[in-house]
């Protein structure tokens, strides 16, 4: 056997070890992400009255539209309308008319509250390799900034950038 | 040239070998034996759930019958789409022993059209969040869909399946347990 052979047949050896070990596996359970992983929340306030929410979403998974749920606590706290940008749109044999999110995922949620809440967001979403989630539930404290007496209603970019506030990270 | 050929095969060969290797050491198969954590079905086959009549079910009726307990739902796409292939099996192989249970995650009025829909010919049973942890005490530590377990006659957990199981290795895994 040449060398060159034997580099060949050493490469397949690797080969095998590689796939004993499973890692050429499709759906192997210990590859899947923990669904706070594959699906990562967090929200913020951008302005007054309007939540950021934000899902960064792991490469291989995504998150079905019509599975997004979204409450505030306490409950008098009222929420608007979600706005979602457009998704992937699919015709699904069993679903009919689907849209889904990848990557990242941002949602404008219009809020009617001056002060500090927890928003919970509920989602579903799926990997690649054949696994559905069961829907999630995270959630967020948000706590509007101090307003400066100074700020002018009428200027929205510098109201803006006095409201700017840190991400709220969601409780796990 | 000869010799290219020969060493192409060889390689080939090789690589036939080691994706062969893969599967078979894959760890659902590494599950195909007695499982160590057999105990983990206990509280699955003490359970009780309501059928699509509302009417409470005991998952131990099915004991002393292979059975293939398949959490699903109806939203979830790659459960649906084995479940045709789960209906054929059942026709199948139910008179040597084989019993098919689906638990689905859902509400009971979609799981019923879904049932009526594709003539589902297994029972199906109704579970919420308590059927949630079901799964998990067997093994499906991610709340991933669909999740399939497999028990032998006596009891004993022989695999299980996070993810779609086509029906070739079921009834890879449960042929000699019938």
């Amino acid at each position: 056997m040449n060398l060159h052979v034997a580099a060949k047949t050493f490469l397949a050896g690797l080969l095998v070890v590689a796939c004993a070990s499973g890692s050429l596996s499709l759906a192997a359970e210990e590859d899947l992400l923990a669904p706070e992983q594959a699906f990562r929340f967090s929200a913020r306030l951008i302005k007054p009255g309007l939540v950021e929410v934000r899902y960064r979403i792991a490469q291989g998974y995504y998150m079905y539209r019509d599975k997004f749920r979204f409450a505030a606590i306490p409950q008098s706290i009222e929420l608007g309308e979600a706005q979602f940008p457009p998704g992937d749109i699919h015709d699904d044999e069993f679903f009919g008319r689907v849209e889904t999110f990848r990557g990242e995922l941002i949602i404008k949620l219009p809020v009617k509250s001056g002060g500090a809440f927890t928003l919970k967001a509920v989602s579903q979403g799926c990997a690649d390799v054949g696994v559905c989630y069961i829907p999630i539930t995270q959630q967020a404290r948000l706590v509007p900034a101090r307003i400066s007496g100074e700020a002018s209603e009428s200027d929205g970019k510098s109201s803006k950038l006095l409201l700017r506030l840190p991400d709220a990270f969601p409780n796990q | 040239m000869n010799d290219r050929i020969a060493r192409s095969a060889i390689v080939t060969l090789a690589a036939v070998l080691a994706i062969s290797a893969g599967f078979w050491l894959h760890p659902w198969n590494r599950n195909a034996g007695p499982a160590p954590d057999s105990g983990s079905v206990a509280p699955l086959i003490a359970a009780s759930l309501p059928d699509l009549n509302g009417k409470s079910q005991a998952l131990g009726q099915w004991r002393g019958r292979v059975m293939v307990v398949n959490f699903w739902a109806t939203w979830c796409q790659p459960c649906l789409e084995e479940i045709p292939e789960f209906i054929r099996i059942q026709e199948e192989h139910g008179s040597r022993g084989l019993q098919f249970v689906g638990i689905a995650i859902d509400h009971a009025d979609k799981v019923r059209d879904f049932a009526a829909k594709y003539k589902m010919n297994y029972p199906v049973l109704i579970g919420e969040s308590d059927a949630i942890e079901l799964a998990r005490v067997a093994g499906n530590k991610l709340g991933g869909l669909p999740f399939t377990v497999l028990i032998d006659r006596n009891g004993q957990l022989i695999g299980t399946q996070l993810g779609r199981l086509n029906g070739e290795k079921l009834l890879g895994i449960v042929e000699p347990a019938m």
